[in-house]
């Protein structure tokens, strides 16, 4: 059943968010989280790099690897256009936005390796989605980041106060609020299935 | 089956060098700012090569504001007024700026790049700042922790400040310290001799300037001075003086006594010296000698915490109770001040509880 | 755990020769979150927070200012005095402002304990409750802080 690209944006943010269904781009998440401003400035630029690579890619696979017979050579092409396209979007960030390159600037370099970014691009070709699809499908696994990251900081920051184990400090308790967090969003699951 | 080999290799490098060409393209189109114009006080006009810092392309031009990190947007002192252009202000220079100094377009001009068209103000006097080349002539130890240290001018070769001035030192990376260091020093000699200069530095525990000052340098290095800065020096009339310094504040005071025994004076002068204990008095006979110098001048050394083997018959305690016996006419009275924020402020009370005006205070705080 | 680029960069400022010759971090290996979590465990044992402790450090220095260069005695017990020396330090952190070169040096004559600080480490007590890593120059062990301060 095809799924129309409306739809498949608000499942990428909801029901299969690539973060608490996937557990994709754990690192950064965990490691970013302790501040809500820099959270959502990773998540902006999260967003930003899936949207714009998930063309970029599904362009690069179906109009080059594809006809070329080179599908074997996905992962390492990808990784090259997804670092490619950071780097110029860094450029680009620095010279017209020089205010937002200061706050964001920082994580741009770090998201060339969140695997969050090249678990989209693999999905997308799996899943063989159309060209709209996967750009819904990469804006909306980007909010749905964006989305996590932030609850997560908000969450952070309210444990502050509180007296956690010491066992739990830092990375576990973070590990099971996210798990909480994923058992919730699987209340969302049963709209729609992306599978 | 090698053809495939190749054709496969040519396809991952050919996309690999389009991409590597268009971040060149784009480097070189989104990365060049060209050639920019720097208007200063709308009069003089300089033209920099864009992307660098403010700070830098006016250094550049032989333009030195003044500043203590090296550009690293952490002293706060490099403070410039743009009148145009410069982009909004970043988070890295908000914490140094007051409200009224953003409403007023003060920006920190090592953390501006210039990436267009600027228009600022600056002081007349920062075009006299020179960067020097200089070379260690004489090291003396004044005490356990002060030295002097001469430079001889080599490039240029002649300075031109006022006494009671301070130059900007570099240091040199040694040891564990990877970087090169800035810090402000008050020039000890006078002004007649303008190809040297002296410096009084005091060892600072942690301190990564003075320790390289202190333990590395040696006659016949060379070292790099910027300057001169700073609005302490000696205002022309016919007042009377008190001079206050403790520790190493006695650098700027020296220069101005050497100056004004070039000039003559017949103002009346008083010198107060706050020292710790014996061990931290030093220059005392130089000083000493300009009673004899000038008509009315009397050096006074206070000590504070004699130690009993020392045999201190000078005058004890803090130097503020010798205050009104120095003082003819209060309303007549300048006093120069160099030393600790925490002496500077004791010494400030007391001078404007004996009717000093505050007006006539100048003072040199360890900035 | 991995730290943040910008926490990367506050330990690249705590290294030797950047800041202050030494350093803040001495000879610790662990990293930066690492030191401020161990030392607020022991905050929590000693059931004090460094919120107060940076205040009773405050206290104490301001006291001091006023004589700029005789010790004082304060309660009898503590023997304080504060050197002011030359120049300022931005904190590593990269907060706002900066901090004059000032040493308070405490005498606790009960407990026969003495500590030193600066203005600035008032300062990283207060807002991070750092207290420099193990070996270095202005490393201020909240146990015996705490003792020499407070008892």
């Amino acid at each position: 059943m095809e799924i129309s690209s409306f739809v498949l944006f608000w499942a990428a943010i909801f029901t299969s968010n690539i973060l608490l269904t996937n557990f994709l781009g754990m690192c950064s998440y965990l490691s970013v989280s302790k501040e809500v401003e820099s959270s959502f400035g990773l998540g902006m630029a999260v967003f930003f790099v899936l949207t714009a690579t998930s063309a970029l890619n599904w362009i690069v696979y179906h109009k080059i690897l594809v006809p070329a017979g080179l599908v074997y050579l996905q992962f390492i092409v990808f990784i090259i256009v997804i670092a490619a396209f950071v780097q110029l979007l860094e450029l680009i960030i620095e010279r017209y936005a020089p205010a937002l390159y200061y706050t964001l600037g920082i994580f741009l370099p770090l998201i060339t390796v969140n695997c969050a970014i090249f678990g989209v691009s693999l999905f997308l070709v799996i899943r063989n989605y159309s060209f709209g699809q996967s750009v819904a499908f990469g804006a909306g696994s980007g909010i749905g980041w964006l989305l996590a990251i932030l609850m997560l900081a908000g969450i952070r920051k309210r444990m502050k106060e509180k007296l956690v184990p010491l066992g739990l400090q830092g990375a576990g308790i973070a590990l099971i609020i996210t798990g909480i967090m994923a058992l919730a969003f699987i209340g969302f699951s049963g709209i729609v299935n992306v599978q | 089956m090698i053809s495939r080999i190749f054709i496969d290799i040519a396809v991952a490098c050919g996309i690999s060098t389009f991409l590597a060409l268009v971040l060149v393209i784009a480097q070189r189109y989104l990365a060049d700012y060209g050639i920019c114009k720097v208007t200063i006080n709308k009069k003089k006009e300089v033209s920099v090569q864009g992307g660098i810092s403010l700070l830098g392309a006016l250094s550049d031009q032989q333009i030195f504001l003044p500043s203590a990190c090296g550009g690293r947007g952490s002293c706060g002192t490099c403070k410039c007024q743009l009148t145009s252009g410069g982009g909004p202000v970043l988070p890295t220079e908000k914490p140094f700026l007051s409200a009224k100094e953003l409403g007023d377009g003060i920006r920190l001009s090592c953390q501006v790049k210039v990436k267009g068209d600027i228009e600022i103000q600056i002081e007349e006097s920062i075009f006299n700042i020179r960067r020097y080349r200089t070379k260690v002539i004489d090291i003396v130890d004044y005490t356990y922790d002060i030295k002097g240290i001469t430079f001889q001018l080599i490039d240029p070769q002649r300075i031109d400040f006022k006494a009671g001035q301070y130059v900007q030192l570099e240091s040199q990376p040694y040891g564990k310290v990877k970087q090169k260091a800035v810090r402000a020093y008050s020039i000890s000699s006078k002004p007649q001799d303008n190809g040297l200069i002296q410096l009084i530095i005091r060892l600072v525990p942690e301190g990564i300037c003075t320790t390289w000052v202190h333990n590395h340098l040696k006659v016949g290095d060379e070292v790099f001075l910027t300057g001169p800065y700073g609005d302490f020096y000696i205002r022309d009339t016919e007042a009377d003086m008190i001079f206050v310094a403790g520790g190493s504040g006695k650098a700027p005071i020296k220069s101005m006594l050497e100056y004004l025994q070039v000039v003559g004076t017949k103002r009346k002068m008083t010198y107060f010296f706050g020292a710790r204990t014996c061990k931290d008095l030093y220059l005392t006979d130089e000083m000493k000698a300009f009673e004899k110098v000038f008509p009315d001048f009397k050096y006074e050394p206070v000590v504070s915490q004699p130690c009993p083997e020392e045999g201190w018959e000078g005058k004890l305690g803090y130097i503020m109770p010798y205050f009104p016996e120095a003082i003819r006419d209060p309303k007549n009275t300048e006093a120069y001040l160099c030393g600790s924020p925490g002496m500077l402020a004791a010494v400030q009370k007391a001078l404007v509880e004996l009717g000093v005006p505050q007006a006539k205070i100048y003072f040199d705080s360890f900035g | 755990m991995k730290l943040t680029p910008s926490e990367e960069q506050i330990m690249a400022r705590m290294q030797p020769g950047v800041i202050t010759l030494n350093g803040f971090l001495g000879f610790d290996t662990r990293n930066l979150n690492e030191i401020i979590a161990d030392d607020e465990k022991v905050l929590e044992m000693l059931g004090i927070s460094a919120e107060e402790l940076a205040e009773r450090m405050q206290y104490f220095s301001d006291k001091t200012f006023e004589s700029y260069d005789l010790p004082v005695l304060i309660d009898e017990i503590y023997e304080v005095e504060t050197n002011i020396v030359r120049g300022k330090l931005p904190c590593p952190f990269r907060h706002p402002g900066i901090y004059r070169k000032t040493i308070t040096t405490l005498t606790n004559r009960k407990q026969q304990i003495t500590v030193r600080w600066t203005a600035l480490s008032i300062h990283t007590i207060k807002e991070h409750h750092f207290f420099e890593g193990k070996g270095s120059p202005f490393r201020l062990d909240p146990q015996i802080l705490k003792k020499a301060l407070l008892d």
